[in-house]
């Protein structure tokens, strides 16, 4: 069951600070890789929401976080100003994570995953060939968001409204999981047939929290499209869902502050190690095995456990 | 017009030929040991490539046998090293560790074979093309469907009509039972797992003269594999034989008839069977 205890709320603030203060010191480029990082942090809270407290691991996360930012460039393009667009778009991948949680909240481990990836490769597909859509081209032209006190189209005030995001939909999920809904949704992953048995319905519970997860995965999409200003199909294909789940599972699965530090390594890793070397993902791919080999928990659960162990 | 449907026939037997060879090892671990091995398509496209080095020093044919041998040894070491712990852990864990050997292997053949395609020529004996049926076909593709053909018959034999098939098929039916009775499941674990990596390694040599062999392939092979095992239901030869003529068949006629919505047809398919029956099409009667 999930706690937002102090040594997550410790971690949470040194990681936001860490990242706004670099933002402030590394120009240009560190402003556009704390955006980056907070996108991708959004994405992978989201999944832990389904795949960490609810045992629903998606491969169709990525093509979710599309249908957003799509919505998200539709709604703009027909006269929306931003935030309406915005609640569009979040209410579009909330309905479409519901639709595909509804098909498939029966299926368990694989089956389930299956699942999430046939529906998710679907909508992929389905966007790169309509034409309407800007087919593999994509779409351009999106507009961020506008504030009154800040102008976004500097990268600075862009990076801290990317941070303000990812603190607010962490506190949002970890308000969530503390919901009387969210206790249920826990312990229908922990044990649906003993959930079942003090009258709760699994499988709507099931939906719901996938419906919850999806619509967040859409602030996620909404985020990118707002940084880009372009969006293309790529960003609904599967392997964007795949990296997402490296990115969750090298930060710790069912933590939400492990999410934030994958997303951290993650992006950091990829433009330190472009500067040398093309073949960064050979260090991915060996650091998953690793995290996987000593137990799965990640760099946040294993290291949550050291300290727990140090103050016991 | 007979001419051009005649072409789509052969061309889906083709594919299904090719889609066969990597899905059957994937399907028969996946039934055996509830494995979902996300690098097999990895093990296909190492097949390709080492397949392309060796045509190059003493030509097509060593190339297509020792390739797979070279693969199945491959896979037996990973088993043995890495993937037969996982095996243990639970389904997560085999999805992640496999995921990230794709990773690594994909990188690997980055580095020692570089990015751009490579294109392996077939035997001269294979080349050119032959009239069947008013239609012109290239007699390589011939020869990978008759490779197809023939592996999935010894495969079926090999599974349905020997000892071995036997207390293979028994350790997928209920493990427990079967090693109560002597069958020694870890050895058929290794053994499914070598011959499956051996004819991923097939495939991979195989399909290098039709498809230039490329470092996307580990991802691209993995999805319609996953496919065909999951439509044909695992752990069973004639399952996989039927999942990949489906997948084949609704790739290569949804292109003709459907353009437009070919590619989101082999996707629909899958969502059907996972909702339909989402235990495969052909499933062996026990896990029914």
């Amino acid at each position: 069951m999930f706690r937002l205890d102090a040594m997550r709320i410790v971690l949470l603030v040194l990681l936001l600070a860490g990242m706004q203060v670099f933002a402030m010191l590394g120009g240009f480029f560190g402003q556009e890789i704390v955006a980056e990082i907070a996108i991708l942090a959004i994405l992978a809270i989201s999944l832990d929401l389904a795949a960490g407290f609810g045992g629903m691991v998606s491969l169709g996360h990525g093509a979710i976080m599309g249908v957003g930012a799509y919505a998200y460039a539709l709604a703009g393009q027909h006269g929306l100003t931003p935030w309406p667009a915005a609640l569009t778009a979040i209410a579009a991948s909330g309905v479409t994570g519901g639709l595909i949680g509804a098909v498939s909240a029966r299926m368990q481990g694989i089956f389930f995953i299956m699942a999430t990836l046939a529906f998710g490769q679907m909508i992929w597909a389905f966007t790169f060939s309509a034409r309407w859509l800007g087919g593999d081209n994509g779409m351009g032209g999106i507009a961020r968001a506008s504030l009154p006190f800040s102008d976004l189209s500097q990268p600075m005030a862009f990076a801290n409204y990317a941070l303000c995001l990812l603190l607010a939909v962490f506190l949002l999920a970890a308000a969530t999981l503390s919901t009387p809904f969210g206790r249920s949704y826990q312990a229908v992953h922990d044990n649906a047939a003993r959930a079942a048995a003090i009258g709760l319905a699994p499988r709507r519970i099931r939906i719901t929290g996938f419906a919850i997860s999806s619509a967040i995965a859409g602030v996620a999409g909404i985020l990118a499209a707002q940084h880009m200003q372009f969006i293309s199909p790529a960003m609904m294909f599967w392997t964007t869902s795949g990296e997402v789940l490296v990115v969750l599972i090298l930060g710790g699965i069912g933590t939400l502050t492990g999410p934030i530090v994958g997303a951290a390594i993650f992006v950091t890793l990829k433009y330190w190690a472009a500067g040398w070397t093309d073949h960064w993902h050979l260090v991915i791919g060996a650091l998953l095995i690793a995290v996987i080999l000593a137990g799965g928990r990640g760099i946040t659960g294993e290291a949550e456990r050291r300290l727990r162990h140090a103050f016991r | 017009m007979t001419a051009f449907w005649t072409l789509q026939v052969l061309n889906a037997l083709q594919h299904a030929a090719l889609l066969f060879l990597i899905a059957a090892g994937l399907s028969v671990s996946f039934g055996l040991m509830g494995f979902v091995n996300l690098a097999h398509g990895a093990l296909y496209m190492l097949g390709a490539f080492i397949g392309i080095s060796v045509a190059a020093q003493t030509g097509f044919w060593v190339a297509l046998i020792a390739a797979p041998l070279a693969v199945s040894a491959i896979g037996a070491l990973l088993y043995l090293c890495l993937l037969g712990r996982v095996a243990r852990l639970g389904p997560m864990p085999q999805v992640l560790v496999s995921f990230g050997l794709v990773f690594i292997a994909t990188e690997l053949v980055r580095i020692v074979w570089g990015d751009i395609p490579l294109v392996l020529d077939p035997s001269a004996a294979l080349a050119g093309r032959v009239d069947l049926a008013g239609a012109t076909y290239p007699v390589y593709r011939l020869f990978v469907i008759c490779i197809g053909a023939a592996m999935a018959a010894a495969l079926w034999l090999g599974v349905n009509r020997t000892n071995l098939g036997a207390a293979l098929r028994a350790s997928v039916e209920n493990p427990g039972m079967a090693r109560a009775i002597g069958i020694r499941t870890e050895r058929m674990f290794l053994l499914v797992f070598t011959l499956g990596a051996g004819l991923a390694g097939l495939g991979g040599v195989v399909a290098a003269p039709i498809t230039a062999a490329n470092p996307g392939m580990a991802v691209s092979a993995l999805i319609p594999a996953l496919i065909v095992t999951v439509i044909g239901g695992m752990g069973n030869i004639a399952g996989a034989a039927l999942g990949a003529l489906i997948v084949a068949g609704i790739e290569v006629f949804g292109a003709v008839l459907f353009p437009a919505a070919s590619a989101v047809l082999i996707y629909a398919a899958l969502a059907v069977a996972l909702i339909w029956r989402p235990e495969g099409l052909l499933v062996a009667k026990g896990a029914r």
